[in-house]
């Protein structure tokens, strides 16, 4: 196999991170999560596209998705060591999977519409396609997640092979400038987007410190006080009703 | 000219939205049917979106949105816990803080932004007081004693109250860190069930003990001589820690905890032992419930009970309740954790804030999403689904499949508010079938053994198999009580009986499923039983489907032998094309 200039980062990447106790089966989990969401956006296009030819295929395209996530879940827990609760944790945990780009309030077909939606599947399957080879390369040792990734492959040059089909028909029908436009906003939103996710864990990082010291220099002090004068009741207690009318006591937050 | 009144939950687990227009219920969905997000948390956007589309009207037109509890509140009841117990709350301080600091305090805006409110229109209720108001108002009753319990509110675990023609009014509190919710939850996670989520697998797992470990549950929480109840906080960490529920010394008490995941086998005594202590926290948590009816039907001298919160979802603990308290009869919310909130904060405006005429009573859970037959068929068509329209036979047509020993799906109308599947969106067989608990355990839920199935029967045939405690009318229409299967009947419907001899039923009205009705009745004509196995229409891990395309996607991924949608039938046997992805065979692994 010969990789691309930037899939040797992600495979030096990789063969140290794929190797690091319990990791493996951590980065199965969140696989399996970023394949579950992509499930859910396909299920979203099915029902909201307005091209009656293309909800079959994003159907399928959806069913596979879920496929995966099943087999990447069963590796998960599969390499998961018992004592991994991480990576449990992380399975069962359905809020994980917005972490991995599902947007509650939209579905992703709807903000970037039928030609960026499609281009961004097209890049997405190509890039997860060889992010793929490369772990299919590092786990040389270990047949069954070998086996997945090759089963998983197959799927992706359908999703690939159909959506670059797709666009290009949008440019046979005169739309090859929207084509080129969506598949360039796309990239550039996949940069930012690789951009915002190392900013948030920055930021994250950051946060934790200065609450931490916050918590040590204000709380630690302000906490004697507050065990000598908060008193938590036991058994029943008389609501506390404020003053006012209820309309005035609706109003208010607190 | 109409009053209408939008109610939000959200923040914690389960958001929802519910529209109320002059009274009435129109709309309620929980945000996860829509975000395909198991206990969705966020600001329910599409929800809110749908329920104003299916009232045909935009924001604009809304008179008030009311959220379900006081954030200002819970952040203060936070930050003093957090105080309180410094240094061990380190960690939870942080993750807290960021969390609020950058999201919850802010849900003011956060609904002005996302859901497009104007903030003059915005009203904040109390948790406790939505979910008495869901009750009471959604209650055929006049005047109702009403007992609210649940992990935590502001500073409220547990409320009583007084409902008649002048409102709802607080009598007695109890207040966090005593609840009996959480402490529930601390004996889910310690028996390897995910919190907030795997309540009722306790509940499952209990009917396989015996309450042999009762006297240790009782040195955690304990039942009051008043009638309220005290936990001892060495034995649990919710009120410091982020992650955790329990202490070392609850350990201690009762041993190592159960591996998330592994198999439960009630035959070991490992197994045993974990069923004996879940039966233990189920047998304190019924006795602290019936003291505090006790005392709230001391308090009001009232005949009626209406329950709500988390807790009320517990309907073994329902039934010991109307049992075993002076209550002659028992209501319970079909939402009663935090969901219901957006119903009963938006009821409480209409009923007390607004001072309008008495809202009308619950009759129906389908108060979700409805797709046409037009939209159905027109999807089917365009995913190439072999399919035949069967019109007015639709129900004959089930029913010939359930007695003939097949899986059904069954998706119907508007999806169910609450977490019961009530015959809208429902897995379907025969609980005649001594082989049917297990093969739908196994090849169509992918979920635990041990685990029962609920039946749905007509109502007015619920006495032929169940024995059923005077006063349950409404908790039975919503899946809400456990009762026992008559002696006679046990042996002939093995798929239902659980265990310990017992069935979660659900009693199905004309008026609250025209059509499920006719399917009870068609089955009752054929085989003589008008009673069905009734799940919910979901894979493990996943919300109940509420689209037909999330009910063909879940059709394709598990054991469902037949597709009902609409008057649409879907056989398995027939699918062509999208054959190569629809592999269950490998789910049971999961």
């Amino acid at each position: 196999m010969i990789l691309e200039r930037r899939d040797w980062l992600l495979w030096a990447i990789s063969s140290v991170v794929w190797r690091m106790p319990g990791r493996g089966s951590i980065k199965m989990a969140g696989f399996s999560h970023t394949e579950a969401g992509s499930g859910l956006d396909m299920l979203a296009a099915t029902e909201e596209t307005t091209r009656r030819d293309m909800r079959a295929k994003y159907f399928r395209h959806a069913l596979d998705e879920l496929k995966h996530a099943r087999l990447f879940k069963k590796r998960a827990l599969a390499l998961a060591p018992q004592e991994m609760s991480r990576a449990q944790a992380m399975l069962e945990d359905s809020n994980f999977i917005r972490e991995h780009g599902i947007n509650a309030s939209e579905s992703l077909f709807s903000r970037l519409g039928e030609l960026e939606f499609l281009a961004f599947v097209w890049i997405a399957e190509q890039r997860g396609a060889q992010q793929f080879d490369v772990y299919t390369d590092l786990m040389k040792d270990d047949p069954d997640s070998c086996a997945m990734f090759a089963e998983i492959a197959g799927d992706e040059r359908f999703h690939i092979a159909y959506s670059r089909a797709e666009l290009d028909r949008y440019t046979e029908a005169g739309q090859a400038k929207e084509v080129k436009e969506a598949v360039g906003r796309v990239k550039r939103r996949r940069f930012l987007e690789a951009w915002l996710r190392f900013s948030v864990v920055l930021g994250d990082f950051m946060s934790k410190l200065w609450l931490g010291i916050l918590y040590i220099l204000v709380l630690g002090p302000s906490s004697i006080f507050a065990r000598l004068t908060e008193k938590q009741p036991k058994g029943f207690v008389m609501p506390v009703i404020p003053d006012g009318d209820i309309l005035e006591r609706a109003q208010f937050q607190g | 000219m109409s009053i209408t009144v939008l109610g939000i939950s959200a923040q914690y687990h389960d958001s929802a939205a519910a529209l109320v227009r002059d009274g009435v219920v129109i709309a309620a969905a929980s945000e996860e049917r829509f975000s395909r997000l198991k206990h969705d948390a966020s600001i329910p956007v599409r929800a809110t979106r749908w329920c104003l589309e299916h009232a045909g009207i935009t924001m604009d037109d809304v008179d008030h949105v009311v959220f379900y509890e006081k954030p200002l509140k819970k952040f203060e009841r936070l930050m003093v816990n957090q105080l309180l117990h410094f240094p061990k709350s380190f960690k939870a301080f942080q993750r807290s803080s960021m969390i609020w600091l950058t999201d919850k305090l802010w849900v003011r805006n956060n609904l002005v932004k996302q859901l497009g409110v104007h903030p003059d229109k915005l009203l904040w209720s109390e948790h406790h007081l939505s979910h008495a108001a869901s009750v009471f108002y959604g209650s055929p009753h006049s005047e109702a004693a009403i007992l609210t319990v649940d992990g935590v509110g502001e500073w409220a675990s547990t409320g009583l109250w007084r409902g008649d023609a002048d409102g709802i009014t607080p009598l007695l509190e109890v207040t966090f860190p005593h609840s009996i919710g959480l402490v529930y939850s601390a004996f889910t996670a310690f028996l390897g069930f995910r919190v907030n989520n795997g309540e009722y697998k306790v509940m499952g797992m209990a009917a396989y003990g015996d309450p042999v470990f009762k006297d240790d549950v009782l040195k955690v929480l304990w039942p009051c001589e008043d009638g309220s109840f005290e936990v001892d906080t060495q034995y649990l960490c919710y009120h410091y820690s982020a992650t955790d529920s329990y202490t070392k010394a609850f350990e201690k008490l009762f041993g190592v905890p159960r591996f998330p995941g592994t198999d439960f086998d009630p035959t070991t005594p490992e197994g045993k032992r974990y069923a004996d202590i879940a039966a233990s926290i189920q047998s304190v948590a019924e006795d602290c419930l019936v003291a505090l009816a006790t005392r709230i039907h001391k308090e009001t001298g009232l005949d009626h009970l209406c329950m709500a919160g988390g807790v009320a979802l517990n309907s073994v603990a329902n039934t010991a309740i109307l049992k075993r308290s002076p209550f002659k009869t028992l209501s319970v919310h079909p939402a009663a954790g935090d969901a219901g909130g957006a119903v009963g904060a938006a009821l409480w405006v209409w009923n007390d804030v607004l001072d309008q005429a008495r809202s009308a009573p619950l009759t129906t859970p389908g108060l979700g999403r409805a797709w046409s037959h037009a939209e159905v068929s027109e999807l089917l068509e365009d995913l190439k689904v072999a399919h035949t329209d069967l019109g007015e036979d639709v129900c004959s047509a089930a029913a010939d499949d359930i007695a003939s020993g097949k899986v059904i799906g069954w998706f119907q109308g508007g999806f169910e508010w609450g977490p019961r599947a009530l015959g809208h969106r429902s897995i379907l067989a025969n609980p005649r079938d001594p082989d049917m608990q297990d093969r739908v355990n196994e090849k169509v839920k992918f979920r635990e053994r041990f685990r029962p199935f609920a039946p749905s029967v007509q109502a007015g045939a619920e006495e032929r198999y169940f024995e059923i405690p005077d006063g349950s009318d409404q908790p039975v229409r919503w899946m809400l009580m456990v009762v026992p299967v008559r002696e006679d009947q046990k042996a002939a419907m093995p798929a239902i009986t659980h265990i310990d001899g017992t069935a979660r039923i659900h009693v199905v009205e004309e008026e609250a499923n025209p059509r499920y009705h006719r399917l009870l009745g068609e089955l009752g004509e054929k085989t003589g039983h008008p009673i069905v196995l009734n799940t919910s229409f979901n894979l493990k891990g996943e919300p109940i489907v509420s689209s037909p395309t999330s009910a063909l996607a879940t059709f394709m991924r598990c054991g469902i032998d037949v597709l009902y949608i609409d008057s649409f039938r879907i056989d398995k046997a027939n699918m062509r094309g999208l054959d190569r992805v629809a592999d269950t065979s490998a789910m049971a692994d999961l």
